[in-house]
C-alpha cells in the first residue's frame, strides 16, 4: 500500500486530536461549570472530535496515487537546519550580548551559511544596518533595547 | 453617511496617512516582486511597524502594502515571468509574452490601469454596499455571529480547491484548537498550558501569522534552493514604449469594466479571495471573446492582461468588505489585517461603523488613495524598484529573517517568543510539504476566540439548546448557506464525484 501525503497527514492529525481530547480533560472548571451549557471544556471536547473525525475522512479519502507520495528529493534540509539553528542561537545570546551585537552576528552567521565568504560584504551588509536600526530603535523611537548582560555584569548598570 | 465619508477623508488626507499610503504602496511593491513572498507575507513584516500608530494609520498603512504587494506580483509576472504571489499567476500568462516582444512598457502600463480601474470601482462599490451591509448587521445578535463566524470558516476551506477542502478544514479547526491555548476568558481557568508561564497569554498572533508565513515562506525558498538562483535580468532599456493607442483602450475598456464588477463580487465572498478571482475573471474573458481573439490569449493577448489585473484588484477591495461590515475576513491577508484590529482593542463588525467611523471610512478612501499612488507614483519608478532586486539573495534572505524574528521580539521582549517561532515554523514546513494550507489555520486562530465567545453566550441564553441556529430566519439563512458551503464540497471530496470538475485552483499560502 501507497503511504500518501494525505496518510501521513490524516494520522497526525489524528494524533493530535487524541491528544488534544486527553488533555482537554485536564482543563480545570469552577463548581458547577459542569452542569453549565457552556464552559471552558465545551469547545475544545467539540474540536477534539471534530478533529478525530476529519482526520479519519482524510485517511479514507486520501489520494494513493504516486502523486500523492511524499517527495523529498531537491530539499535542502541540513542548510535549513543550519539557518533555524542560527536563530535559536539569537534568541539564546540577545540577552547576554544584547541587540545591536547579537543582530551583527547573526546577519554575518546569516550571510556566511548562504554562501557569501567575502569578509568585506560579510562586515558591509551586516555593521552598518545593524548601527542604523539600533540608532532607529533606541534613540529615534526611544525603545529601550537593554545592554547584554555580559556588559552589566562587566562594567556594571 | 456623509458625516462618515468626510470624517473618513478628514483622517485619509492627513499628511502622516498620506505618507503612509505612500509608504505602504512602495514598500508592498518591492516585498510583492520578491517570489515566494505573496501579500500575506508582506501584510505580515508590516504588522510590528503598525504597532506604533494609531489603528486607522496601521490599517491605512496595511491597505496600502496590500495593494503595493499585488501589483508588484504582477510586476515580476510580467518582467521576469516569476508571480511573486498567487493571484498576478494569470497575469503572466499574456503579459510574459507582451514583454517578450519588447512591449513590457505597455504591459506594465495596462497592468497598472486596469488595476487601477478594478481597484477604483471596486472602492466607490464598497463606498455604498458596505455602511448598507454595516447597518443591516447591526441587527445581529450572539448566534448570528456564530453562524457567520461559521460561515466564513467554512468558505475559506471550500474554496480552498480540488482535493484540499478536507485538508483545509482540519486546518481550521487546528487554528482553533491553538485559539484555546492560554487562559479562557470567561472562567478564567488555564488550557493547554502544561505550566508554563509562557503560554497563559495564549499563542500570540504575531507571532503565528510571522512564523506560518513570513518566516516559513522564506525559509521555504531556502530550501528548495531557490536562494543560490541567478537573480533574473530585467531589461529596462527594452521596456518600450508605455503608452496605450485609442484602439487598444477601446478593445480592453469593457472587459476592464466587466472584470473589476466580477472580480469584487467573487472578493466579497468569505475566502474566495484574489487568486480566484483572477483566475475566474480570465476564464470569463477567454469565453467571452470570438474564436480569432480566442486564439491570442497566452500569447500576448491584451484582455487577457486586462481581465486578471482588474479582478484581483477589485477582488483585493471586495475582501475588505466581510471584514469591515461583519468582522469575517474575505481572503488571508484581511485575516492578518483583522487580527492587527483585534490587537488595536478594535473589534470589526457592525460596530465598527458605528464605534471607529474614523478608521471604518478612512480605510475606504485610503484605499482610492492607493489605487492613485499606485498609478502616478509606482508605475514611473517600476524601472528603479525593481533594481533593489538586484540585492543578492543570499543578503536578502537574513535580513528577511531578522525583520521576522525582530518584528516579534521587540513586541513581547521575551526570547521564548524566538523558540516558539522556530518550533511552530517546523511545524508549518511539516505541514507545507505534506500541501496543508496555512491561511485556513490563520483564521481559525483569529475567529476561534470571538467564535467561543459567541457561541458560549448563545448556548447560555438558549439553555443549552442549539435552536438559536434556526429560531430567527436571519440565523437560520446565515446557518443554512454554511451547511451548503460546507457540505457540498465536502461530499464531493470524499465520494469523488467532483473529480476532473470544480475550480482548477488550489489556494496556495502567499495569496490574497
Amino acid at each position: 500500500m501507497t503511504i500518501s501525503k494525505d496518510h501521513i497527514g490524516g494520522l497526525v492529525f489524528l494524533c493530535l486530536s487524541v491528544a488534544y481530547g486527553y488533555y482537554t480533560g485536564d482543563i480545570p472548571l469552577l463548581p458547577g461549570d459542569e452542569f453549565a451549557p457552556f464552559n471552558a471544556q465545551s469547545l475544545p471536547s467539540a474540536l477534539a472530535v471534530l478533529g478525530g473525525i476529519l482526520s479519519v475522512a482524510l485517511i479514507v479519502t486520501a489520494d494513493r496515487s504516486a502523486e500523492g507520495r511524499v517527495k523529498l528529493a531537491g530539499y535542502d534540509f541540513w542548510l535549513v537546519g543550519k539557518l533555524l539553528v542560527l536563530v535559536m542561537l539569537l534568541g539564546f545570546v540577545l540577552p547576554w550580548l544584547g541587540f545591536l551585537l547579537s543582530t551583527i552576528l547573526f546577519l554575518m552567521g546569516g550571510y556566511w551559511i548562504l554562501g557569501v565568504r567575502k569578509v568585506k560584504t560579510l562586515l558591509l551588509a551586516s555593521v552598518p544596518f545593524s548601527v542604523v536600526l539600533w540608532f532607529m530603535l533606541a534613540q529615534l523611537l526611544d525603545i529601550y533595547l537593554a545592554p547584554g548582560r555580559i556588559f552589566t555584569s562587566l562594567f556594571g548598570g | 453617511m456623509w458625516d462618515g465619508i468626510l470624517t473618513g477623508l478628514g483622517t485619509a488626507v492627513m499628511p502622516f496617512n498620506l505618507l503612509m499610503v505612500v509608504v505602504g504602496c512602495f514598500a508592498g511593491t518591492f516585498i510583492g516582486m520578491l517570489p515566494g513572498l505573496g501579500p500575506i507575507s508582506a501584510v505580515a513584516l508590516m504588522i510590528p511597524v503598525t504597532y506604533g500608530l494609531d489603528p486607522a494609520s496601521g490599517i491605512i498603512l496595511m491597505a496600502g502594502v496590500y495593494y503595493g504587494a499585488v501589483f508588484g506580483g504582477s510586476t515580476s509576472s510580467i518582467l521576469v515571468n516569476a508571480p511573486g504571489c498567487a493571484s498576478t499567476v494569470v497575469t503572466a500568462f499574456d503579459g510574459f509574452p507582451l514583454a517578450q516582444k519588447n512591449q513590457a512598457g505597455k504591459a506594465l502600463a495596462l497592468a497598472a490601469y486596469s488595476s487601477f480601474t478594478g481597484g477604483t470601482i471596486g472602492a466607490l462599490i464598497l463606498l455604498f454596499a458596505a455602511p448598507a451591509l454595516a447597518s443591516v448587521s447591526l441587527s445581529f445578535q450572539s448566534g448570528d455571529y456564530f453562524a457567520l463566524m461559521l460561515l466564513g470558516l467554512t468558505a475559506v476551506a471550500a474554496f480552498s480547491g480540488k482535493g484540499q477542502v478536507i485538508k483545509a478544514l482540519l486546518m481550521t479547526i487546528f487554528g482553533l484548537m491553538i485559539a484555546t491555548v492560554g487562559t479562557d476568558i470567561t472562567s478564567g481557568a488555564t488550557r493547554f498550558t502544561f505550566g508554563s508561564v509562557d503560554l497563559i497569554d495564549g499563542v500570540s498572533f504575531l507571532l503565528l501569522a510571522m512564523a506560518t508565513f513570513a518566516l516559513t515562506e522564506v525559509i521555504m525558498t531556502v530550501m528548495r534552493g531557490q536562494h543560490a538562483e541567478e537573480e533574473p535580468e530585467m531589461d529596462m532599456a527594452s521596456l518600450g514604449s508605455m503608452k496605450l493607442s485609442k484602439e487598444e483602450i477601446k478593445e480592453v475598456a469593457p472587459t476592464i469594466g466587466r472584470s473589476s464588477v466580477f472580480g469584487f463580487l467573487v472578493g466579497v465572498l468569505p475566502g474566495a479571495g484574489a487568486t480566484i478571482a483572477s483566475f475566474m475573471a480570465y476564464g470569463l474573458e477567454r469565453n467571452l471573446a470570438s474564436a480569432k481573439e480566442k486564439l491570442k490569449f497566452g500569447k500576448g493577448s491584451l484582455r487577457g492582461l486586462a481581465a486578471p489585473e482588474s479582478a484581483n484588484n477589485a477582488a483585493s477591495t471586495g475582501s475588505f468588505v466581510p471584514l469591515l461590515t461583519l468582522g469575517i475576513p474575505g481572503s488571508g491577508t484581511t485575516a492578518i489585517m483583522l487580527g492587527a484590529l483585534i490587537a488595536y482593542g478594535i473589534q470589526p463588525g457592525p460596530r465598527l461603523f458605528v464605534d471607529n467611523p474614523d478608521v471604518f471610512w478612512s480605510v475606504i478612501i485610503s484605499m482610492y488613495f492607493g489605487n492613485l499612488v499606485l498609478l502616478i507614483l509606482n508605475l514611473p519608478l517600476i524601472p528603479y524598484i525593481s533594481r533593489l532586486l538586484a540585492i543578492p539573495r543570499p543578503i536578502l534572505i537574513p535580513l528577511i529573517l531578522f525583520f521576522s524574528i525582530t518584528g516579534v521580539y521587540l513586541v513581547s521582549f521575551n526570547t521564548f517568543d524566538i523558540y516558539m517561532m522556530v518550533f511552530i515554523t517546523l511545524g508549518a514546513i511539516f505541514l507545507k510539504l505534506l500541501e496543508f494550507p496555512m491561511a485556513p489555520m490563520l483564521l481559525g486562530f483569529i475567529l476561534g476566540g470571538i467564535m467561543e465567545k459567541n457561541l458560549g453566550r448563545a448556548l447560555t441564553m438558549s439553555d443549552g439548546s442549539f435552536a438559536f441556529l434556526w429560531d430567527r430566519p436571519l440565523t437560520l439563512t446565515i446557518t443554512t448557506i454554511a451547511a451548503i458551503v460546507l457540505l457540498l464540497p465536502l461530499l464531493s471530496a470524499m465520494f469523488g464525484k467532483m473529480r476532473g470538475r470544480g475550480l482548477e485552483v488550489t489556494v496556495k499560502e502567499g495569496e490574497g
